[in-house]
């Protein structure tokens, strides 16, 4: 089990020193417990308290890393079974598969297919992760070829499939500075494939087929000593797969350490929108890296996107994205309210304009989150900020007036927002529960 | 009381007399006295006191009374005057609570510790804004405004100072410290200290831990050279009264984990014991004190403090503050007033009015129903007492603030409610908060009764102990060092809880077993 905030504290100095950039040791603690900072970050912590919270505090999913330089993955630190509990901390990996049984040229064109897997969301650019190149030949050489194409063509990490230990050297030898992931290791070719991994520094997938023997593997695996390990089941049939990618996720918080690390998963369903939909099981069920075959954008996109959104931390303030609303289809004599960005204000203001039956525009200026008066107090609800967000989000090109109706909690602000707008302000009630009765005595009047 | 060093006292020192052997300096001779005398490492000495030393000494025979003022930890102790042993005059000193509506003093003698008099009025910066943010807001705003916010409380402190030491007979002068308790932004505004960043993000105070000051520099009315020393907070929103209100409960000696909730404005509490403290502002409101609410009320005369409401909400009893005819409506009987309102049926575990409810007291008015508590005969004032559904959702948005930031703090350590031991009530309430009712409404967690004490201006307590107590002193630098305070707004911990005890008592029956049903 992962110590809490109290636990921790307890082996910790108590000097209050503020030398880890904390302003208290139980702060400190608080901070080592979710994961936000390091216990080296105290220089006077002992050596014994130092193994007791060493130990505690290892995460029980191991980080595994696969490539080198910018575009390296990094998997595992899980800590939850649900992403609401803290959250999912490291993106799963989207691989696509390329068949050493291509041509040369086929390999080139499908690679750089994949590079331009890349797509803008909510301005920043995601795209796949990774390439695997598949063994299909049963040919080391032609794999070692193809895998000598990938790499020259895309700079993404690579996974480098094949049961052969001689076909996996004989593509090390040409790629190893890489740091690819190889295998699967099986129980038939753990040993020749754990002394490559440990002779090349790679991360190693191990297979078992299925969940008593994967452990087995891993224990075998581990004691030859080699630990920068990926699993995987055998599991092929999405029912299979989630059940195991559950077992080990679960197993591994209970501190099963076979199951300490990340895992793979292959949505390769000759069905493509299976293989799709599959593919978005595994990645909201703890599947480390997911390996497709296609690349179709259309494809990629709606995996992209369910990716960025499971793994979004959702310890953010509950908000509502800042822009125009309408209220019961407005036209342009419509009311404008103004209000704030934190959900259940939204909602509040949203019910009671409806409840109203005069349809209007609602305009949710960015709060971080927080309410009318919140917003106020910390100077993120101003006048400044209300006329930049008349400004900006075109209302004045879907009404016909320059009226606004501001919450009357900040009735003070009225003055400045006049001026600095040029909209007339109309303070409305100080709870949305008066919007009716106002909205019927003062609009239009 | 127990006196231990206040800050503020007088020791005879017998100096020995110069001679060839041993010419030093009359300050170097008086510094290695006192130095022998009391240990104390760090001395300055006021000027006034050394331009007549020599005559002093020399009048006195050598054997003086020595008048030792603490500054604070850093700025050590000042010899603030050297007299001919006996001295007679006796000294006092002053402890204030600067509360945002509330500013209360005490006159403390210190040689014996007993208390001369207390006093509480009304804090004059309420013209400018009811709460910290509209006062930080106006000293931003208007040329001027921080230093009529500046006039507006020394004014009150002053006339609060005036009114002690004529009860008791005694020269302002005759004060010769003071110790002060407020919230951050108060002890910014006191002092004319820029308050702009405490209200916004990352909350940063200009000084948490304020260096005593001259009453004279501050324009406090005693002893112009009485030290004025500010009681030190830990952030924005935990201020120096808070870290009075846990010296004054004693919980950061002790193994007990307690609970310290003020129930003000800005709700602040904290969780701990001797070895940790954690603490939040969850910003109440400032309902329980009565603000906010039409005929809310400070507890003072004619406030109604009780309420008994029978089903259907037909008849109301109440007794008010002097049992005088009600003028309006304080902290304790607005908690018994939702808790009736619920238990008769007439309003619903979202505070709002049932639809058909036959008592006369619930009518429309304007916005929406309102229940009469008092009617216009019987009241003081003339005109009905009532309170609104808008009023009653207020009130619960108050009191889901409070829980929520209970239930918080006791996530942060993962600790559950069975954890905690004791729990201090600090506020402006009435004279008792119905501890009862506030679990029934689920304004305080559904622990058994026993563990629950109110005790008042703990701040103005804290304050007291430490003009009085070294120990106290140092006990309060490191409490307020020792508090890890806990952001509310980062995380979303707090706005679900907050959400989820917008209920009478909660959404969550289960959290509150001996709650009564209705």
């Amino acid at each position: 089990m992962a110590l809490t905030g109290l636990e921790i504290f307890k082996q910790l100095p108590k000097t209050n020193c503020k030398d880890c950039g904390q302003a208290t040791c139980l702060a400190f603690a608080m901070a080592l417990a979710t994961g936000k900072t390091s216990l080296e970050q105290c220089p006077h912590v002992s050596d014994a308290a130092r193994e007791v919270l060493d130990s505690a505090s290892a995460p029980p999913v191991a980080l595994v890393k696969i490539g080198v330089g910018e575009k390296q993955v990094a998997l595992g630190n899980e800590t939850v079974l649900f992403r609401h509990d803290k959250r999912f901390e490291n993106p799963c990996a989207i691989a696509v598969s390329v068949s050493d049984m291509l041509s040369e040229i086929e390999v080139y064109d499908r690679v750089a297919a994949i590079n331009g897997l890349v797509f803008d969301r909510v301005g920043q650019l995601h795209g796949v992760n990774m390439v695997a190149v598949v063994n299909s030949s049963e040919d080391a050489d032609r794999f070692a070829l193809v895998v000598q194409t990938v790499a020259a063509v895309s700079e993404l990490p690579l996974a480098l499939l094949s049961d052969d230990p001689s076909a996996i050297e004989k593509a090390l030898a040409i790629v190893s500075a890489k740091k690819p992931l190889v295998g699967p290791a099986n129980l038939a070719n753990y040993e020749a494939m754990t002394a490559l991994a440990k002779l090349y520094e790679t991360p190693l997938l191990v297979r078992g087929s299925d969940l008593n023997e994967l452990a087995s593997l891993v224990e075998k695996v581990a004691a030859l000593g080699w630990k920068q390990l990926i699993l995987d089941s055998g599991a092929r049939s999405v029912g299979k797969v989630l059940a195991d990618q559950t077992q080990i996720r679960r197993q591994a918080l209970k501190r099963f350490r076979p199951f300490g690390y990340p895992t793979i998963a292959f949505a390769t369903n000759v069905d493509s929108m299976q293989a799709v939909l599959d593919a978005g099981i595994y990645i909201s069920k703890y599947a480390g890296i997911v390996v497709v075959d296609s690349v179709n954008r259309a494809d990629i996109l709606s995996l992209i996107t369910l990716r960025l959104n499971i793994y979004t931390d959702p310890q953010k303030p509950i908000a509502v994205e800042s822009k125009v609303y309408e209220i019961l289809a407005p036209g342009p004599d419509s009311p404008v309210y103004i209000t704030t960005n934190f959900s259940l204000t939204y909602f509040c203001v949203a019910g009671d304009i409806e409840a109203s039956r005069v349809p209007g525009y609602l305009l949710p200026v960015d709060t971080d989150g927080v309410s009318v008066l919140t917003g106020w107090a910390a100077g993120k609800f101003t006048a400044e900020k209300i006329t930049e967000m008349l400004n900006s989000c075109g209302i004045a090109d879907r009404v016909s007036h320059r009226k606004l109706v501001l919450p009357g909690g900040v009735a003070v602000i009225s003055g400045r927002l006049e001026e600095l707008s040029g909209w007339e302000v109309m303070v409305g009630p100080s709870e949305s529960a008066g919007i009716p009765a106002f909205i019927k005595q003062r609009w239009g009047a | 009381p127990a006196v231990e060093l206040p800050v503020y006292r007088k020791i005879r020192l017998k100096i020995p007399q110069p001679t060839l052997d041993d010419p030093a300096d009359d300050w170097g001779r008086l510094t290695r006295a006192t130095r022998g005398e009391t240990g104390i490492e760090r001395l300055s000495v006021s000027l006034n006191v050394l331009r007549d030393l020599p005559r002093v000494l020399r009048d006195a025979g050598w054997d003086v009374s020595v008048a030792l003022a603490e500054k604070d930890t850093w700025q050590g102790v000042e010899i603030a005057g050297v007299e001919p042993f006996p001295s007679g005059r006796k000294y006092y000193g002053l402890a204030v609570d600067i509360g945002t509506t509330t500013v209360a003093a005490e006159l403390v003698d210190l040689e014996t510790g007993r208390t001369g008099g207390a006093r509480g009025s009304f804090n004059r910066q309420s013209v400018y804004g009811d709460d910290v943010i509209s006062r930080i807001i106006h000293a931003e705003e208007n040329p001027g405004g921080l230093e009529e916010l500046q006039k507006a409380i020394l004014e009150t402190v002053n006339d609060l100072i005036k009114d002690l030491a004529g009860g008791l007979g005694i020269g302002q002068a005759d004060i010769r410290a003071a110790v002060c308790a407020g919230n951050t932004a108060m002890t910014h505004l006191f002092l004319g200290i820029d308050p702009a960043y405490i209200r916004l993000e990352p909350y940063t105070p200009a000084a948490n831990n304020i260096p005593a000051v001259q009453a004279g520099q501050a324009g406090l009315h005693i002893h112009p050279q009485a030290w004025v020393r500010f009681i030190p907070g830990t952030a924005s929103y935990i201020g120096g009264d808070i870290t009075a209100g846990v010296l004054a409960t004693g919980m950061s000696e002790a193994d007990t984990l307690t609970l310290f909730i003020d129930i003000g404005t800005n709700g602040e509490m904290v969780l701990g014991n001797n070895e940790w403290l954690i603490s939040c502002a969850c910003s109440a409101g400032p309902a329980f004190e009565g603000g906010g609410l039409r005929y809310g009320m400070r507890a003072m005369d004619g406030a109604i403090e009780n309420v008994r409401i029978t089903a259907g909400g037909s008849t109301v009893q109440y007794s008010t503050i002097g049992g005088g005819a009600p003028l309006g409506i304080c902290g304790t009987g607005l908690i018994d007033c939702v808790a009736w309102l619920y238990r008769s049926g007439v309003i619903d575990r979202g505070g709002s009015f049932a639809p058909h409810t036959p008592s006369p007291r619930v009518r429309d008015a304007g916005g929406g129903k309102e229940f009469v508590l008092a009617w216009s005969g019987e009241a003081g004032g003339g005109s009905d007492i009532s309170i609104s559904e808008a009023e009653i959702k207020y009130i619960l948005r108050s009191k889901a603030a409070v829980y929520a930031g209970i239930r918080s703090m006791l996530q942060m350590v993962g600790l559950p409610f069975e954890a905690i031991e004791r729990v201090f009530i600090a506020g402006g309430f009435g004279r008792y908060i119905n501890i009862r009712e506030a679990i029934n409404i689920g304004l305080l967690p559904d622990i058994p009764v026993q563990k629950y004490a109110y005790i008042g201006n703990s701040s103005l307590k804290g304050a007291r102990l430490s003009l009085l107590s070294k120990s106290a002193r140092d006990a309060a630098e490191k409490i307020a060092g020792k508090i890890t305070y806990l952001e509310l707004s980062a995380g979303n911990t707090f706005m679900e809880e907050f959400v989820s005890a917008l209920f009478i008592p909660h959404t969550d029956l289960e959290l509150f077993p001996t709650a009564a049903r209705r």
